[in-house]
């Protein structure tokens, strides 16, 4: 309903009541009438509150729907707020995951961009590395090419094996020297492809090699003398200097190298050295003999009587002559050693005749030098079988190097004796000069004499110790010495029996 | 006194020659000299001497051949020989030699004295 409609219906009314009540008489008379009206007109008026109470009603009920309105309107509001809100909270998780979308983006454009840039610089590395791998190839290859050149190249024949002693590789010179090509004998047993020969002319068994030796025991064999011979292809055999050695990888020996050299050329000319030795000794003592012969045609008065002095003198000559023979017997002495045609001719010999002599050699110097000898034979022995010039000479050679170094009045101890094993132990001793400790190792070295007699004499030709030493050995037999600087030395030999020791 | 044992010297060497002649007669003995290998067969066979003494180095013939000349002589077979020489009995052939021709003795000249020599040939020649 509308509120302007009823506002001046209601004035009308007021208006009316008060021209009613001016008219008072003439009203009473027509109250009755009005009061119908009245009572019509509160009806009226009556309907019109119920109107006004149905409109205030309406209004109410409008201010009741006006507040519902704004009620549902509130509502309406706050849920929108709340949508809103929500929209808002969902707006910034939508524009937080964005934003994180974007992270997650860039860090896959980086990521990506990196992959772009690392895959670039393997590409570069891998550039790099092809390049160096050729280059380095290109050095290893050179560098191998060098070694297989120098090795090839090397004057002496030269053989690798691997761990089995099989052949990996060999030299021009292994193909010269034995007649077999590098691919025939690749892959074969060296033991088996190149036999060898010992110095007494028998083939060596698979364990004797050096080449065994030095593969199972990892022992490298310095170069020998040529006591060796190796086979050729053709069967026919050289004498050869060899050294073998392991290949040791990370201690593990995994080969071995075995260089070797043709020595037939040198073992001619050392023969050839030795056979010149030989025969200018044999030169040398024909004057050597006539100096002797005549001095002591002299001597004897065969030509008259001499005086005194000249007979001084000659003797002098006579001793000078005699060291001379001494020595160019020596000298054959060695050359037969080096030659090999030192024969033992063993005989049965009667050591205490012989040693009795030897020391009946030697008396006059002994006297002279007024040393004291002592004997020790034993109770005699039976006869030994053995070469008395060989043994001669060991005698001699120990006791006259006792004589010469052991000052006037020292003793010299001379003892033999036979064991059990048909075995004789001889003994020299003395009280004399030593031999110095730093040159023990060389006594027995031919030439060499000690630093400490050299002063002293100087008719030694350092050859004596050499000499026998190589007898007592062909012999089979021992020598050993104990020394200690003027204190004296004393040497020990041991001789087998000939009998036994063949 | 018996008749004089004869002595032949086989020597190139004149000095030495010399020194075993002079000394062999002041000895007693009767020397023959021979100066290589092919004198001493000759006179050896000749004048059938009571002892040789044989050099082996020599010109014209080498003691060892003379040596073999004179052992296939039927007085030659078993005549006393000394070898009397500077080499060393060291080569196998000289060994095989000596075996096979049988001197009495093989000497060093160098290591023997002369007197010793001569000395020998009597103990030899049992004078």
């Amino acid at each position: 309903m509308d509120k302007k409609v009823v506002i001046p219906k209601f004035d009308d009314l007021i208006l009316t009541l008060k021209v009613l009540a001016k008219d008072k008489e003439d009203v009473r008379r027509k109250l009755a009438v009005t009061a119908k009206k009245l009572a019509l007109k509160a009806k009226q008026l009556a309907v019109t509150a119920a109107d006004k109470e149905s409109i205030r009603r309406e209004l109410e009920i409008t201010a009741k729907d006006k507040e519902n309105v704004r009620r549902e309107l509130e509502i309406t509001a706050r849920d929108k707020e709340n949508v809103r809100q929500k929209l808002a909270v969902t707006a910034k998780k939508l524009a937080l995951k964005a934003k994180q979308l974007a992270v997650t983006a860039a860090d896959k454009e980086s990521i990506r961009q990196k992959l772009t840039v690392t895959a670039k610089e393997l590409k570069k590395s891998y550039e790099t590395l092809e390049k160096k791998v050729s280059e380095r190839t290109k050095d290893l290859e050179q560098a191998r090419a060098k070694d297989v050149a120098i090795l090839s190249s090397i004057a002496d024949g030269l053989i690798v094996t691997d761990e089995k002693g099989r052949i990996t590789f060999g030299n021009s010179v292994f193909e010269q020297l034995l007649g077999w090509r590098l691919d025939e004998a690749k892959g074969k047993l060296l033991t088996d492809l190149v036999p060898m020969f010992n110095s007494l002319g028998n083939k060596m068994t698979q364990t004797e090699r050096l080449l065994t030796l030095s593969l199972t025991k990892g022992q490298s064999t310095p170069v020998t003398g040529a006591v060796y011979k190796y086979s050729r292809k053709d069967g026919s055999v050289f004498p050869a200097m060899i050294s073998v050695s392991p290949v040791v990888i990370a201690g593990v020996a995994v080969g071995a190298v075995e260089v070797f050299r043709d020595v037939t050329k040198e073992e001619k000319i050392d023969k050839a050295k030795t056979e010149f030795v030989s025969l200018a000794s044999h030169q040398l003592r024909t004057p050597l003999t006539m100096i002797g012969w005549y001095t002591e045609m002299i001597l004897k008065g065969d030509v008259g009587e001499l005086l005194p002095n000249q007979k001084k003198y000659l003797e002098e000559i006579y001793e000078g002559n005699k060291r001379m023979v001494d020595m160019v017997n020596t000298l054959l002495d060695v050359s037969r050693i080096e030659l090999g045609t030192f024969k033992v001719e063993p005989k049965p010999t009667d050591i205490m005749a012989l040693a009795q002599s030897v020391l009946d050699e030697q008396k006059p110097e002994i006297e002279e030098k007024k040393l004291v000898i002592d004997e020790d034979f034993g109770k005699g022995f039976p006869i030994f079988l053995t070469d008395a010039k060989l043994l001669r000479m060991v005698f001699q050679n120990l006791l006259s190097n006792a004589v010469k170094y052991t000052p006037p009045g020292g003793r010299i101890g001379f003892s033999i004796s036979l064991d059990d094993e048909k075995i004789l132990h001889i003994k020299v001793s003395d009280t004399g000069y030593g031999i110095p400790n730093n040159q023990k190792d060389q006594i027995f070295t031919k030439l060499f004499r000690a630093d400490n007699v050299r002063s002293k004499d100087t008719t030694g030709t350092g050859l004596g110790l050499y000499i026998i030493k190589s007898i007592i050995e062909n012999s089979g037999g021992k020598i050993r010495f104990e020394s200690e600087e003027n204190k004296g030395t004393a040497f020990y030999v041991t001789l087998p029996s000939a009998s036994s020791s063949r | 006194m018996k008749t004089q044992k004869t002595v032949l010297i086989v020597e190139d060497e004149k000095s030495l020659r010399d020194a075993l002649t002079d000394t062999l007669r002041l000895k007693g003995f009767l020397p023959l000299e021979a100066k290589n290998g092919l004198e001493g067969v000759r006179i050896a066979l000749s004048k059938h001497p009571d002892m040789i003494l044989l050099d082996l180095i020599m010109p014209e013939m080498d003691g060892m051949t003379a040596l073999k000349k004179i052992r296939e002589d039927s007085w030659g077979a078993h005549a006393p020989v000394i070898i009397l020489t500077n080499v060393s009995a060291t080569s196998e052939k000289i060994v095989e030699d000596m075996v096979t021709h049988k001197p009495i003795n093989y000497l060093i000249k160098s290591d023997w004295k002369i007197h010793d020599v001569v000395d020998k040939i009597s103990g030899l020649l049992k004078i």
